[in-house]
């Protein structure tokens, strides 16, 4: 039992049932056959359900370091923070800046930092979660928005409980991301290629970084836009308004 | 470099079947590292190195690696490739390009032995 909800967290699942063998030498071989990511994805589902039952939408946006996360973030509040309720977790290694620029825009959201970890765990957004819950707004939200570590290796690897999972290329990073990170890309559910509104200065063809993502991952889906000028936005904040309807009419 | 806190967590878990065992030395650890968990076998075995010096417990411990095969399933023919090297540009059988990846996202720990 977590002790600020008492929500369900289920970390003693594992099996005592080991085959045990003797080998010479007295040492003993111990059948283990137990996942390393089982207790992150222990946690992560105990997340999934706490949100479920909240009926609160969860993203975690996965993207290099620039890519334009955050301001994905202040221009979806500026265009659907008066129709949907919005609250954000930031992860950083270090620095409140980003939850400090999501907070000027009047929406609930924490920072955690990591402290030079490369990516949030399940274990991070349960308490991130309910300190978010403590903020003012904080106990009301429809869409949660967790803006992972920015890095596209290590957080691939780790569920935190998201319903969604969102990866973000931008224009000037080049379209050859998918191929070169493809964990990122097959994991995830969502593929968002941003700043478009610099594709006349670039070398990126969007068909390839499609093409390139979706032979790695055939069910993604693949958005372009850019936040800025507005260009293609639309799509992704009607995307955004289905998700949430779709958890409400759960 | 995630896979310094994934050690961690093996460490954590080699502890608690240290005592479960009523054992003070492992001698031997195997994992299985599939080619798709996102996690570097280098750097794994870098991190094991580096995180087992500082404990008695582990500090003669062997570290044994698996990888697995990934099978690639066509999403026309349902024809099954498998390969332990790089993801195969098309389907051996049809010739089509969407390939589905089964298995080979896992990190196990799969046996250890102690005194």
């Amino acid at each position: 039992m977590c002790d600020a909800c008492g929500c369900q967290t289920h970390t003693h699942d594992h099996d005592h049932g080991h085959g045990h063998s003797q080998t010479h030498d007295d040492s003993v071989i111990v059948e283990i056959n137990r996942s390393l990511f089982a207790a992150n994805d222990a946690m992560a589902r105990s997340n999934r359900e706490h949100f479920d039952e909240e009926r609160i939408v969860v993203l975690n946006l996965i993207s290099s370091p620039g890519s334009g996360k955050t301001t994905l973030l202040e221009h979806t509040i500026d265009r659907i923070g008066s129709e949907i309720k919005i609250g954000v977790i930031e992860g950083d290694i270090e620095t409140e800046r980003d939850a400090e620029r999501i907070r000027a825009k009047g929406v609930p959201a924490i920072q955690l930092t990591t402290g030079g970890a490369c990516h949030l765990d399940a274990s991070m957004i349960h308490r991130g979660f309910h300190q978010l819950q403590k903020e003012p707004g904080g106990n009301s939200i429809d869409l949660l928005v967790i803006e992972n570590v920015g890095n596209l290796v290590c957080p691939a690897t780790f569920d935190l409980g998201e319903h969604t999972r969102v990866v973000l290329v931008s224009v000037p990073e080049g379209p050859d991301k998918p191929a070169k990170y493809p964990k990122a890309f097959t994991s995830s559910q969502l593929f968002l290629i941003t700043k478009t509104d610099l594709l006349p200065y670039f070398d990126f063809e969007v068909a390839e970084a499609r093409k390139e993502a979706l032979s790695l991952n055939p069910s993604l889906q693949v958005m372009d836009f850019s936040a800025t000028t507005g260009e293609g936005f639309e799509v992704w904040l009607d995307y955004l308004r289905e998700l949430v309807r779709e958890e409400k009419g759960k | 470099m995630h896979e310094m806190s994934l050690v961690q967590g093996l460490l954590q878990q080699l502890r608690e079947l240290a005592s479960e065992h009523n054992t003070s030395r492992i001698l031997k650890v195997t994992m299985v590292i599939g080619p798709l968990s996102g996690v570097v076998v280098d750097s794994f075995k870098f991190g094991f190195e580096v995180l087992t010096r500082q404990d008695e417990l582990v500090q003669d411990a062997e570290l044994e690696i698996v990888i697995p095969e990934v099978g690639y399933r066509c999403s026309a023919c349902q024809n099954l490739q498998k390969t332990a090297g790089e993801r195969p540009h098309q389907c051996a059988a049809c010739g089509d390009t969407l390939l589905i990846a089964e298995e080979g996202n896992d990190l196990i720990l799969q046996q250890v032995e102690m005194e």
